[in-house]
């Protein structure tokens, strides 16, 4: 009786802690180091790239959408930074300026989806592409280099002995989830996702919410961008190339459906923890990285399949 | 021997018996009607019929052979076929591919495909290129198209349900002759129908069911329409709600262009119930969905409302058909439901209020004491009738002063519908002008202080208490020349 009435929501609620929980108590009977502060705080901060841009795209797939154009944005966002940092503007206003071109792109491929009524996959699709494109044309192909400061400081600077990417992530993190539970537009995300119809006919503003999820997704690209470039200390033109397949399998992961309308900030940040820790793990257990991904998408199906049996009851 | 018998058909649905050993035979060689009111069963039937629901006792013999029942694939290999208003085709293949669907040899000439689909048309009479994408061809060419789908499959029974409802009176007349021509080849016709000028043009017998119930099975050679009306109405009680008088207060202006609709003009008293009644694709739903700014144009005292957003600005607020597919965002919780359409007045700085939020779930729960009591359960979980009033409790947090309801007690057992009855009489001395309209007559005339009724796109009668309801359901259903 109680497990009948408790058990699947507290498998479902805390489902992917629990998983988290057991594939930590064994990496950590698998390798003595693993359990070390500096490598855990080493998993955050390779996760925080990853768990910013499935922060955005948590908010595109939740209202129904997807958002394919992340890693290529991110790519774009980080050459513009970095470009307009070395010719002479102060570095906190080029970064502004990266992170609001980002924001700018973003915004235009929402207006293509909400008011054009195109595709949101085919318009991302064609922001991959485009973006990849301008990044190349806009570095000549060729990494930016000897970046000033403030960038090292974003991607490898730490701030109370937590990493500042760290503290990124889960600002943005936090910023997500009061968005999503707090606000009425993280409402109506839920509303669009869950039955768009009916969030019509209650007056929502549907197609200004699209834009809206864009551009979050946008913002979060942006963010990566200043992380990943001060990480690297340097702007690639082919930095985060495939990041948009990772963003969107930390959302699944974390019990985001891509049908829309279901998903929180959580979940998705524990799905990227959970990408990232099983990565961790499996480079201190040395596993060859062609058998890392197979496991990863191992894992992507198993915590679908175990979403669907704990649903269906 | 018939064709078909259904035996001694049984259904419940929860408390409610839809079906009550309901009898019902087919033989070869007729075109044979089956009509009653909304929810007397007819559905229910035919879906027991198709495989589509299992019934709780009874049994069906096509044939001679008793038939393994609640399966859609055996009913079909059998040869029973349906025909629906919305119809079972792939748009973007073409007619041919349709016909053969699912029964392709592997290798196939598309040319070969053609030829055989031209002959399977040509047999039946119809002119339809076989090559052309079904997605293409009219309304009317689509049924007949599914038609002949069904009689490639080797149906023996057909059940036309409410086909004409999408057509126009044309193509109406080419499935005329197409159901005329296959009954000389003496296949199984039920004719489905809220027309009863078709019936008695189309038709040989006529089986009547009333509250799951058959009533009477009768030729329909010298029936008149009044006596048929009155065995599908039956002799019902005079419980009108008591309803409060319209104020006397100035009323609104509506102006309505809809689609497929004659422009038309009505005024409404606030506290007046006014009911649209009509059959499906009769234009009583247009006038709702102009009125709150979906399609077509409506002006609201003068002033045009565009996008329901602006409706509902104007204090005009829509109660949708379906509640799952247009009412409620099912995952979510029935408080933020309620909430959504008046979200914005609960938060401060774009942040919910969430102790305004609970309040005002709390409130609606419990003026329409909605059951269980629980606003933080997913609105899936709830009853229909509760769910109902889930869509009442948020267009009521709107504060309307018009109410549009379509169908408003659709699939809502008896006394949920009692309660929502005296709810709309309620706010009705609030003040709250509505509109109703809705498919079950019977409801408008407990409910409205005027009933409007509506064929193809105008409005061909008015009606005021006290309402003779066999009057307005003979006006509804065509038995009466307008």
């Amino acid at each position: 009786m109680l497990w009948a009435r408790f058990g699947p929501s507290l498998l479902s609620r805390y489902g992917l802690l629990w998983a988290l929980g057991f594939l930590i108590l064994a990496l950590s009977l698998l390798s003595p180091y693993f359990l070390s502060t500096a490598n855990l705080l080493n998993v955050l901060r390779q996760v925080s790239i990853n768990a910013i841009l499935a922060l955005g795209m948590t908010v595109v797939i939740l209202k129904g959408g997807i958002d394919l154009s992340v890693g290529s944005l991110l790519a774009l966002a980080g050459a513009l930074a970095a470009g307009f940092a070395l010719s002479g503007f102060p570095p906190p206003l080029a970064m502004g300026l990266g992170v609001g071109i980002a924001v700018a792109l973003g915004t235009l491929q929402g207006l293509l989806v909400a008011y054009a009524g195109l595709p949101p996959f085919i318009v991302t699709l064609a922001g991959l592409t485009a973006f990849r494109g301008l990044t190349l044309v806009y570095t000549d192909g060729r990494p930016i280099t000897g970046l000033p400061d403030p960038f090292l400081f974003l991607g490898n600077g730490t701030l109370l002995g937590i990493p500042v990417p760290v503290m990124v992530m889960l600002s943005f993190l936090l910023l997500t989830h009061l968005l999503l539970q707090n606000t009425a537009l993280g409402r109506y995300l839920y509303a669009i996702g869950g039955n768009e119809e009916a969030a019509r006919l209650s007056g929502v503003p549907v197609a200004r919410i699209k834009v809206f999820a864009y551009a979050y997704s946008g913002l979060a690209a942006g963010l990566a961008a200043l992380v990943l470039t001060g990480r690297l200390n340097s702007a690639q033109p082919t930095a985060g190339t495939g990041f948009e397949l990772d963003a969107i399998a930390a959302a699944v992961v974390g019990g985001t459906s891509l049908a829309g309308g279901r998903g929180t900030a959580w979940g998705t940040f524990l799905g990227a923890l959970i990408i990232g820790v099983l990565n961790n793990g499996m480079n201190l257990l040395n596993v060859s990285s062609f058998y890392q991904l197979i496991a990863k998408g191992a894992v992507i199906v198993l915590a679908l399949l175990v979403d669907r049996l704990v649903r269906r009851r | 021997m018939a064709l078909l018998e259904m035996r001694k058909i049984s259904k419940r649905f929860g408390g409610i018996e839809a079906l009550k050993g309901v009898d019902f035979v087919v033989e070869a060689g007729e075109v044979h009607a089956l009509v009653g009111e909304n929810g007397a069963g007819k559905s229910t039937l035919m879906k027991i019929l198709s495989g589509a629901l299992a019934p709780d006792g009874g049994e069906v013999w096509l044939d001679g052979r008793r038939l393994r029942l609640g399966s859609v694939q055996e009913a079909r290999r059998q040869g029973i076929a349906m025909v629906y208003q919305e119809l079972n085709l792939a748009p973007n293949l073409s007619v041919a591919e349709n016909l053969f669907l699912g029964r392709f040899p592997p290798f196939l000439d598309p040319r070969e495909l053609w030829a055989r689909a031209q002959a399977l048309l040509e047999g039946l009479g119809l002119e339809i290129p076989p090559e052309a994408p079904v997605g293409t061809l009219e309304a009317g060419q689509q049924a007949l198209v599914a038609v002949a789908q069904a009689l490639s499959q080797k149906a023996r029974i057909l059940v036309f349900d409410e086909a004409t409802a999408a057509l126009s009176a044309r193509e109406t007349e080419q499935l005329f002759r197409l159901v005329a021509d296959l009954r000389s080849r003496n296949l199984g016709l039920v004719w489905i129908s809220h027309r009863l000028e078709e019936v008695f043009r189309l038709a040989d017998r006529v089986t009547v069911l009333r509250d799951g119930q058959r009533v009477a099975t009768l030729p329909l050679a010298n029936l008149a329409p009044e006596v048929l009306v009155e065995l599908m109405v039956g002799k019902r009680e005079e419980a009108r709600l008591t309803l409060p008088s319209p104020k006397a207060e100035a009323p609104l202006v509506l102006q309505v262009e809809g689609v497929g609709l004659n422009p038309l003009r009505l005024s409404l008293r606030p506290g007046e119930i006014l009911g649209l009644a009509g059959v499906v694709g009769s234009g009583r739903s247009a006038v709702v969905e102009a009125l709150f700014g979906l399609r077509g144009q409506a002006l609201v005292n003068g002033e045009p409302i565009r996008s329901p957003l602006e409706a509902i600005r104007k204090g005009v607020f829509l109660v949708p058909a379906d509640r799952k597919t247009q009412g409620l965002v099912l995952e979510l919780s029935a408080r933020a439901n309620i909430s959504l359409p008046v979200l914005r007045s609960l938060t401060f700085g774009g942040v919910i209020l969430p102790s305004q939020e609970v309040a005002l779930a709390r409130h609606w729960f419990q003026a329409l004491r909605i059951r269980p009591q629980d606003p933080e359960q997913p609105a899936a979980a709830f009853s229909g009738g509760n769910q109902q009033k889930l869509v009442l409790a948020k267009a009521l947090a709107t504060k309307p002063h018009l109410l549009l309801l379509e169908e408003p007690t659709r699939g809502v057992d008896v006394a949920a519908r009692q309660e929502i009855y005296a709810l709309l009489a309620d706010w009705a001395r609030e003040g709250v002008a509505q509109i109703v309209s809705s498919g079950d007559t019977e409801e408008l005339l407990l409910l409205c202080h005027r009933i409007l009724v509506f064929r193809r796109g105008q409005v061909v009668a008015e009606f005021h208490p006290p309402y003779r309801g066999e009057e307005v359901v003979a006006h509804v259903v065509g038995a009466v020349r307008a």
